[in-house]
């Protein structure tokens, strides 16, 4: 019975591990639209919006938000309607 | 086509002439056809309430390559990819022919003797774009990019790192004869981008 509980405790405590929306550089899609599809779907200011684009530019990829598994699904879902190449994965696998 | 501009009451406009009207009509016409689901994914595979809902019973990602870059994995890893594609494919595939939708109703003509096999040359016309449009404009055009740029084989060439030994793949189609269809597909593409261009810049002008 002891035991039972301390694992369901356990199991309670295990911190959620968050998980990231990664967007992927694309050379078609034009480097103002990326930045506005960010400040538009994420509500990021200009300046976040045009520094995440330009690490997506330079680097390859950018995460550009980090939540829940249902969130990021959703975020990629959001970035696909508009064209943006992404992909959602654990934090810790990148 | 003249620049968009924002008027007071917030609408974008600009003038397109009567073909890149016809152009736009065309492309967003094969590309509501691309995306809808068509004979290859029986339907009689999905099963009616689960449509209804909107979800699809595709996993496998398409194999036109246009449409694998439209609708792309979620996930690296396949077995999470396919798992998600199944119930989300079919929304995507719906909020993108709704894109593409806005853009040809906005430039298919009212009138009821045109056809778009026909077209009667209506010389300019006036493109009018609300507020709550603008999205769907600028992800309906990136669309018809992606799609060309893949036809064009150049969607995943970047520019800047083409090389300087030799023309590159977008050097080659600059350097191309008039004449050359393939000239013009790009000509297409490029122009789809400055469209994109300008709404852009037309939003940020306050």
């Amino acid at each position: 019975m002891g035991t039972a509980t301390d694992e369901k405790i356990e199991f309670d405590l295990k911190p959620d591990r968050p998980w990231v929306c990664v967007v992927w550089d694309d050379p078609v899609n034009l480097m103002s639209y990326v930045t506005h599809v960010f400040m538009v779907l994420f509500g990021f200011s200009r300046e976040k919006a045009t520094e995440l684009m330009l690490k997506v530019h330079n680097e390859g990829r950018a995460v550009v938000t980090s939540g829940t598994r249902e969130e990021m699904e959703r975020d990629v879902q959001r970035l696909h309607e508009y064209g943006l190449w992404a992909t959602l994965q654990r934090d810790n696998e990148l | 086509m003249s620049a968009f501009r924002r008027s007071d009451d917030g609408k974008l406009r600009a003038i397109f002439t009567s073909q890149e009207s016809h152009v736009l009509i065309n492309l967003t016409e094969q590309l509501l056809e691309l995306l809808g689901e068509g004979a290859s994914h029986a339907s009689h595979e999905v099963d009616p309430f689960l449509h209804l809902v909107g979800f699809g019973a595709n996993e496998a990602p398409p194999e036109d390559p246009v449409l694998r870059r439209l609708l792309p994995n979620a996930y690296e890893e396949d077995e999470a990819a396919a798992e998600f594609r199944r119930y989300t494919e079919h929304g995507l595939r719906e909020k993108k022919r709704a894109h593409a939708m806005t853009i040809y109703e906005a430039l298919i003509p009212q009138d009821e003797e045109w056809n778009a096999d026909n077209p009667i040359d209506r010389g300019s016309i006036e493109v009018e774009i609300a507020p709550i449009q603008v999205m769907d404009w600028l992800s309906g055009l990136n669309d018809l990019r992606l799609a060309l740029a893949v036809r064009l084989g150049i969607e995943k060439v970047d520019r800047r790192r083409e090389s300087s030994d030799g023309p590159g793949v977008h050097q080659r189609y600059e350097l191309m004869k008039e004449s050359d269809p393939m000239k013009a597909v790009y000509a297409v593409y490029n122009w789809l981008g400055s469209i994109q261009q300008s709404l852009i810049e037309s939003l940020d002008k306050n």
